[in-house]
């Protein structure tokens, strides 16, 4: 198993790629600015208008000078709803956090115990039953659980809405809003989890099963410990480094997933924001959606690279 | 090797999972020759019911939605190979190359192949498809370009091995030339790596489109099943729902599926970085 992350300038370097990239890609278009944006947009202006924005936009910004708006939350204005981006990205990002990191945390730590419960029952029937079942659900995509839950549990039982992160207008506050975020999180939390568990469990088994033989263990067990603990705090910590590392390298897969979740449950988030922005060629947005993205996923994944080196002793000096 | 092979012909996943991708490549291929009509013609009724001239009803732009699917079906099993091929050749010869020939260029490609890994390949997707509307091809080569280095570096440590070993270093002192070593020796001795990779490939290039299609990345007159997911969606209250809805979304997730069981399987066979564990 592969258990080595990037080095660290990779991802720096990376970041500055992405960063080179929004600022590169406009100027490659075709004609202005404007012109190209407006002419395939489903926004039409007037003459005044037209140039107003050119003014606006009107020279070109240099490297430094964008560099220096990204910093300062200068985005740009969205051209569809005449916002500035930094707003409408900064409106959706909580939901975005909100629901991702709690996927992840529930499918990293439904997932883990599974794992290791499941490497000490090994060829139990319990067993092979999980390993079978995750399998096929790694074969599920988001696009395909999420609508038929979408389907079931919002269109035909009504148990759940079928969009939106709160009530509109309900003007809640204290516990009832409390509860009324978490009913419209269920079903886009349960997709991401029934897409992310899987795979946590079936890494953290495998790495397991390879583990329980080892004779360290042996000792533990010899030493009279009792087994909780020799499972958990002596054999499963050595099974927990693989599954950092995979997630770190699926972090871009599982972004995929979660732009389309976002989608179909219009779940106010970054990638609802950016569907929407997709749909009314809104390039400042796509680009600020991208960009924060990306740069949000490479600092999660340099930062485990740095709790990987704390954790892992061994790989310190090969980073 | 040869072992492996036998063992692996007698697993579930792999069985199941080749069914599951020749059964969809066969209607990708045959479906249209089961039924007449153009996939773009709109001169049908739109939202009718199935009926023996339309299997699956027509949809809102009056299109047969048998068709669409068939259609749809194609393009994303033509992304995934264009992808995944690709994405394999680069993969295969960089790490060939890398692992032969050592030096300045084994570090130039793998440190290259680092900065590529760390780069989140939908989002550089998302922004050349909403920049410049390409050509879906151009976007699977795109993404090859972006997935090759997982494999590049597997098959380097790999053939990094191999190099060392008394047969090719027999074969070498005999003054083989690089490239009859490359053919005959690395190239077909790293075999099933290609296999482990490709299925990978596929399966992430499969994905990948569906979600580019399904955020409305492609153009339009380009049938995708992710695309057909997201129209038929608005249409739920309607009586066809049913019948445009659940085909693209039964299609792709066997589709996704069959790739994920030959991968596993493959894996569990031939990874050596899963035998090593």
């Amino acid at each position: 198993m592969n258990t080595r992350h990037q080095p660290l300038y990779a991802y720096l370097l990376a970041a500055l790629v992405m960063v080179g990239l929004s600022y590169g890609l406009p100027l490659l278009l075709p004609g202005d600015y404007i012109e190209a944006v407006y002419g395939s947009s489903q926004v039409v202006l007037d003459a005044e208008q037209e140039a107003q924005l050119r003014q606006e936009l009107g020279g070109r910004k240099g490297f430094a000078a964008h560099l220096w708006g990204l910093v300062t939350l200068d985005w740009g204005h969205s051209l569809a709803l005449q916002t500035p981006v930094s707003r409408l990205v900064l409106e959706a990002l909580p939901w975005t956090l909100l629901l991702l990191g709690t996927a992840h945390l529930l499918a990293l730590v439904l997932g883990f115990i599974a794992g290791v419960e499941a490497a000490w029952r090994r060829g139990g029937r319990l067993e092979k039953a999980g390993v079978g079942g995750a399998t096929m659900l790694q074969g599920v995509p988001e696009i395909g659980s999420g609508v038929l839950l979408l389907l079931l549990f919002a269109y035909h039982l009504g148990w759940f809405p079928a969009g939106g992160a709160t009530t509109a207008y309900a003007e809640l506050s204290g516990g009832p809003w409390l509860l009324d975020v978490l009913h419209h999180l269920a079903l886009p939390l349960l997709t991401l989890v029934l897409a992310y568990l899987p795979g946590n469990f079936l890494l953290t088994r495998a790495g397991m099963v390879m583990i329980l033989g080892s004779p360290y263990l042996e000792t533990a067990r010899a030493k009279g410990l009792p087994p909780l603990r020799v499972r958990y705090v002596h054999a499963a910590r050595n099974a927990l480094l693989p599954v950092l590392t995979r997630f770190g390298l699926r972090l871009a897969f599982m972004i995929t997933g979660a732009l389309v979740v976002e989608t179909i449950f219009a779940y106010p988030g970054l990638g609802t924001l950016l569907f929407t922005a997709i749909g009314s060629r809104d390039l400042p947005v796509i680009q600020a959606v991208v960009l924060l993205a990306a740069l949000l996923m490479l600092l999660i994944n340099l930062g485990l690279a740095l709790l990987h080196r704390r954790l892992d002793p061994r790989i310190g000096h090969a980073l | 090797m040869p072992s492996e092979f036998n063992r692996i012909r007698r697993d579930p996943w792999l069985t199941v999972g080749l069914l599951l991708l020749l059964l969809l490549a066969g209607l990708s291929l045959l479906g249209p020759l089961l039924t007449p009509h153009d996939p773009h013609d709109m001169s049908f009724m739109p939202l009718s019911t199935p009926s023996a001239q339309h299997w699956l009803g027509v949809n809102d732009g009056g299109m047969d939605i048998y068709s669409e699917l068939v259609h749809s079906l194609r393009n994303t099993l033509w992304f995934g190979l264009l992808a995944g091929v690709c994405g394999l050749l680069l993969g295969a010869t960089g790490g060939l190359a890398a692992a032969w020939y050592g030096g300045w260029l084994d570090q130039l490609l793998m440190r290259l192949a680092d900065i590529i890994l760390a780069l989140p390949a939908i989002l550089v997707l998302i922004l050349l498809a909403a920049f410049f509307r390409p050509d879906p091809a151009w976007l699977a080569l795109t993404l090859a370009a972006l997935a090759w280095p997982n494999s590049a570096k597997v098959i380097r440590a790999q053939a990094l091995g191999l190099k060392n070993q008394l047969h090719l270093q027999a074969a070498r002192r005999m003054g083989a030339s690089v490239g009859y070593l490359l053919r005959r020796h690395l190239l077909p001795e790293l075999f099933p790596l290609y296999l482990v990779a490709l299925a990978a490939k596929i399966r992430m290039a499969v994905f990948m489109e569906a979600t580019l299609a399904f955020l409305g990345l492609f153009d339009p007159a380009r049938k995708s099943l992710g695309m057909m997911i997201s129209y038929a969606l608005k249409y739920y209250y309607l009586e066809i729902w049913p019948y445009w809805l659940l085909p693209p979304i039964i299609c792709l997730t066997l589709l996704i599926m069959g790739a994920t069981f030959l991968a596993v399987s493959l894996e569990k066979f031939f990874d050596p970085r899963l035998r090593e564990l």
